[in-house]
């Protein structure tokens, strides 16, 4: 059945482990640990072997779909009463699943290349590096500098970030179900806004700087070994900073404490691009007028540590960078004050009224 | 030069608050206190079922950050007010204090009304309305708050209280008897009845839901929508008791064992709920030579202005004149919201009028969305010239839209399970348009989330639309 809002009521306070209780620090610690093995042990190797999978990162794979999938099944006995929500974590699981697991297994085995289709830069940070494209295929480094560089940003522009972090991405897709219970611990003071926007800015420029000292490497390193070695430099430093400590071990590894979107809200340099063209394109969250009764359902499960309630109160529809459209709080919003919405409104007032408008 | 005037608020709820707002954003300088007995800030009290639940914790609850006063120069004080003199415009507080101004707002709110029935003083029998009731329901349900912590200073007014104050704790049963409520009974078919009968399903209790009346709030569900929602609450495992009214609450040592039915069946209840509407808070204010309606509401003008010279009110405790001049006291977060507002700029002077506009609501009735846009019926129609056109989906979304009239116009909406813009619905009603022309352009008010497929109206409905369009002359 078709269903709007939410469905029952949901008592995370009342969990310890929902809730920074003991068990919440420990399943913190224990994937805290998991991961620190993970990015610098070799533990997993043998493991990985005996279960015939070529990696360790394969087996890390199967585990992060694993989570989803489990997590997916909870979501949807909670959640799944909407068809928004049914189709988003259906896609975003069968992404996963499909497009970063099982095809990037199979294809070495049938002689091709192993490619992730749903990964771009600047969040695969190596993608569009020279070693990288001269590797792969042309049709797969065209697939990477297209994707990365326009599809990416137009479709945030038509639809809004939400196409990529809370339908398509492996990350956004673990904090929507593995992570999904602890949604509601993600901050929404304003000291906690500050940190985001300098930190997120920081790794857009940190990304950015990287990539061009590597491919000027490409260009010029042969005849400067100093600049060779610090542009190789740059990249390590960045993907150990960027790439296991930040995105793994803060991002996934804090969930039971700080909420699941540590990493997309704080570092993540797609989610920035991305909301940058989100804040010129077409997709917000429309509020009706003078229905919001300020109960503060949205702001609590905004996992981006948006504080709906603000506009929602004061009859704003609006468009915030951060958002990644997960919908949550349309869905929770006990009066029905909030609609994800992609539309371009012209001609003022008749478009405000719904009169107007282009659905997309 | 004159001193700034001081203005006082009696109430931190959402029409105090509004007001408070308001009047700074005006004066700067002029010195405002606002006096609350409830809590140290301002929450929203439609948000206490999820505080109960657990959803939320007390702080997501308030629509404000807790530096407002401080940021506002707002000075707050916590106690009581216990009489009023309006002639030489004091406020008296609990305690002997008493507090001068030159302007008075009462934003006093609601009490719940209280259980004419014997029994009503045992332990484990109470109301869910104020922040104190919260508190007693979570030690029944719970053993105390969620880990989301209680509100600050939960006690801070307890000297400077008194006993028939809403704001006084409630002895817990849960606490004597030795074990949570196991059983429990929820009176009253209204929304705030409905609200606590879902935080206890969520609490693993499967509780007795009693209701006078043949259906569930027939103030604003009909007799068919009421049908669903009784079903859908029977579905979650709620007993529910239609048509049936209370005799009395029977307990032992004090302690409430049950709850019977005038009809008299007894339901085992460890907690009962009393949920049979609201008053207002103004029982204090006996005496101080206001004009109150029979409720207990104060009477205003359409300034919001009460017959004592620089006092006003504004929300659950005003009782405000209607269209048709009759005062009426509306407990609505949005009326209180915007009387408040309309109230703040009566006291700085500004020829106001608080205007009612088209009545509105919605609410969450389990898990079925329900919105009302202007006037709608709910038993036969009130006059000839009355009808109304029902549309029921019973496919992937459930729903049931029904559109109430008079002659060829459209006078209100009566809409369960989908999501509608009430604004749209009441641009419709204001541009008197037919039947047949609003049928046509419901897309343009729906609400629906994406992905939700969109209300298709089937060509009898639609024929039957027309066909009401243009009633018979005559
Ligand atoms: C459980 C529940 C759910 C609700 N849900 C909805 C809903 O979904 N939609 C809707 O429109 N409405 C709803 N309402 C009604 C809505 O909450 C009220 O209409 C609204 O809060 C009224 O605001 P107010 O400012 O007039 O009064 P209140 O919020 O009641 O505030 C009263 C204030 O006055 C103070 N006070 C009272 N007496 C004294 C005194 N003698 N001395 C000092 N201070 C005093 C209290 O401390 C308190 O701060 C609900 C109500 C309840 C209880
Ligand atoms: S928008 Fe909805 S969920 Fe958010 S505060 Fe308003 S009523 Fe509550």
């Amino acid at each position: 059945m078709d269903q709007q809002g939410q469905q029952g009521l949901d008592s995370p306070w009342r969990s310890a482990w929902r809730s920074r209780g003991g068990p919440a620090w420990l399943i913190a610690a224990l994937l805290i640990g998991f991961y620190v093995d993970l990015y610098w042990f070799d533990h997993l190797e043998p493991v990985a072997r005996a279960l015939g999978l070529r990696s360790k990162w394969f087996l890390y794979g199967a585990l992060y779909s694993l989570g989803m999938v489990g997590g997916a099944v909870f979501y949807l006995r909670r959640h799944g009463n909407s068809r928004y929500h049914r189709v988003r974590i259906a896609t975003n699981v069968g992404v996963q699943v499909l497009l970063a697991w099982t095809l990037p297994f199979v294809m070495p085995l049938l002689g091709g290349t192993e490619f992730y289709p749903s990964y771009f830069w600047p969040l695969k940070y190596d993608l569009l590096l020279p070693d990288t494209l001269w590797q792969l295929p042309l049709y797969l480094s065209i697939y990477g500098l297209v994707g990365s560089l326009l599809l990416s940003p137009l479709l945030a522009f038509f639809l809004g970030k939400r196409w990529y972090c809370s339908w398509i991405c492996g990350c956004g897709g673990l904090a929507n179900t593995f992570g999904d219970p602890w949604r509601h611990l993600t901050s929404k003071s304003t000291a906690s806004w500050r940190f985001e926007k300098a930190a997120i800015h920081t790794v857009l420029v940190a990304v950015v700087f990287m990539t061009a000292v590597v491919v000027l490497k490409g260009l010029v390193g042969h005849d400067h070994p100093t600049f060779a070695a610090f542009a190789d430099g740059t990249k390590q430093v960045y993907g150990f900073l960027v790439g296991s400590v930040l995105a793994g071990v803060v991002g996934t590894g804090l969930y039971p404490l700080l909420g699941p979107r540590t990493w997309c809200r704080n570092f993540c340099p797609m989610a920035a691009i991305l909301g940058l063209v989100q804040k010129l394109g077409r997709f917000h969250i429309r509020v009706k007028p003078d229905m919001c009764i300020s109960c503060g359902n949205c702001s609590a499960v905004c996992e981006m540590g948006i504080d709906v309630r603000a506009y929602a109160q004061s009859n704003q529809s609006f468009t915030r960078a951060a958002c990644v459209g997960c919908g949550m709080c349309a869905h929770v919003c006990p009066r029905g004050v909030l609609r994800l919405e992609n539309r371009v409104t012209v001609l003022g007032d008749k478009a405000r009224q719904g009169l107007v408008t282009l659905d997309l | 030069m004159t001193p700034p005037l001081h203005f006082v608020i009696v109430g931190n709820g959402v029409a105090g608050m509004e007001a408070a707002v308001a009047l700074r954003a005006r004066e700067p300088q002029a010195k405002i206190t606002v006096v609350s007995e409830e809590s140290d800030h301002f929450f929203s009290r439609t948000a206490l079922m999820y505080v109960l639940a657990g959803q939320l914790r007390h702080q997501d609850t308030e629509p404000l950050e807790r530096d407002a006063y401080a940021r506002l120069s707002l000075e707050r004080v916590r106690a009581r007010a216990v009489g009023l003199d309006s002639a030489g415009r004091r406020l008296r507080l609990s305690g002997g204090q008493e507090l001068p101004y030159d302007r008075l707002l009462l934003a006093c709110g609601s009490r719940p009304r209280p259980a004419p029935w014997p029994g009503a003083e045992l332990a484990g029998v109470g109301h869910f309305v104020t922040l104190q009731d919260l508190a007693w329901l979570e030690a029944e349900l719970h053993g105390g708050p969620s880990r989301g912590g209680p509100p600050p200073r939960p006690d801070a007014h307890l000297e400077r209280s008194a006993p028939d104050s809403p704001y006084q704790p409630r002895p817990v049963a849960a606490r004597r008897r030795g074990h949570l409520a196991r059983q429990a009974v929820v009176v009253g078919g209204g929304l705030i009845g409905i609200e606590v009968v879902e935080v206890m399903l969520a609490a693993g209790l499967r509780p007795h839901f009693v209701i006078r009346e043949d259906w569930f709030w027939p103030m604003a569900i009909d007799a068919a929508e009421g049908a669903w929602i009784t079903q859908r609450l029977a579905g979650h495992g709620v007993r529910v008791h239609l048509g049936r009214g209370v005799a009395a609450m029977e307990g032992q040592d004090g302690l409430v064992t049950g709850l019977r039915t005038d009809d008299g069946a007894l339901l085992p209840a460890d907690v009962v709920v009393v949920a049979i509407g609201v008053v207002p808070n103004t029982g204090w204010l006996a005496g101080a030579g206001l004009d109150l309606d029979p409720s207990g509401g104060v009477r205003v003008g359409p300034d919001l202005s009460t017959s004592a010279p620089g006092v006003f009110a504004a929300g659950d405790c005003a009782a405000v004149p209607g269209a048709d001049g009759r005062p009426r006291v509306e407990q609505l977060w949005y009326t209180a919201r915007d009387q408040g507002r309309i109230a703040a700029r009566a006291m700085l002077g500004d020829p106001v009028r608080y205007e009612r506009g088209l009545p509105y609501n919605s609410a969450k009735l389990m898990d079925i969305e329900y919105t009302t846009v202007g006037e709608v019926w709910t038993g036969p129609a009130p006059d000839a010239a009355a009808w109304e056109w029902t549309l029921v989906e019973e496919g992937r979304v459930r729903s049931s839209t029904r559109i109430c009239g008079r002659g060829d116009q459209v006078v209100g909406f009566n809409l369960l399970g989908r999501r509608w813009d009430h604004s749209v619905l009441a641009r419709f009603i204001e541009e008197r348009r037919d039947l047949s022309w609003v049928v046509q352009r419901l897309p343009q008010a729906a609400f629906d989330t994406e992905l939700v497929p969109p209300l298709r109206v089937p060509a009898d409905r639609l024929a039957a639309a027309r066909a009401l369009a243009r009633p018979p002359q005559g």
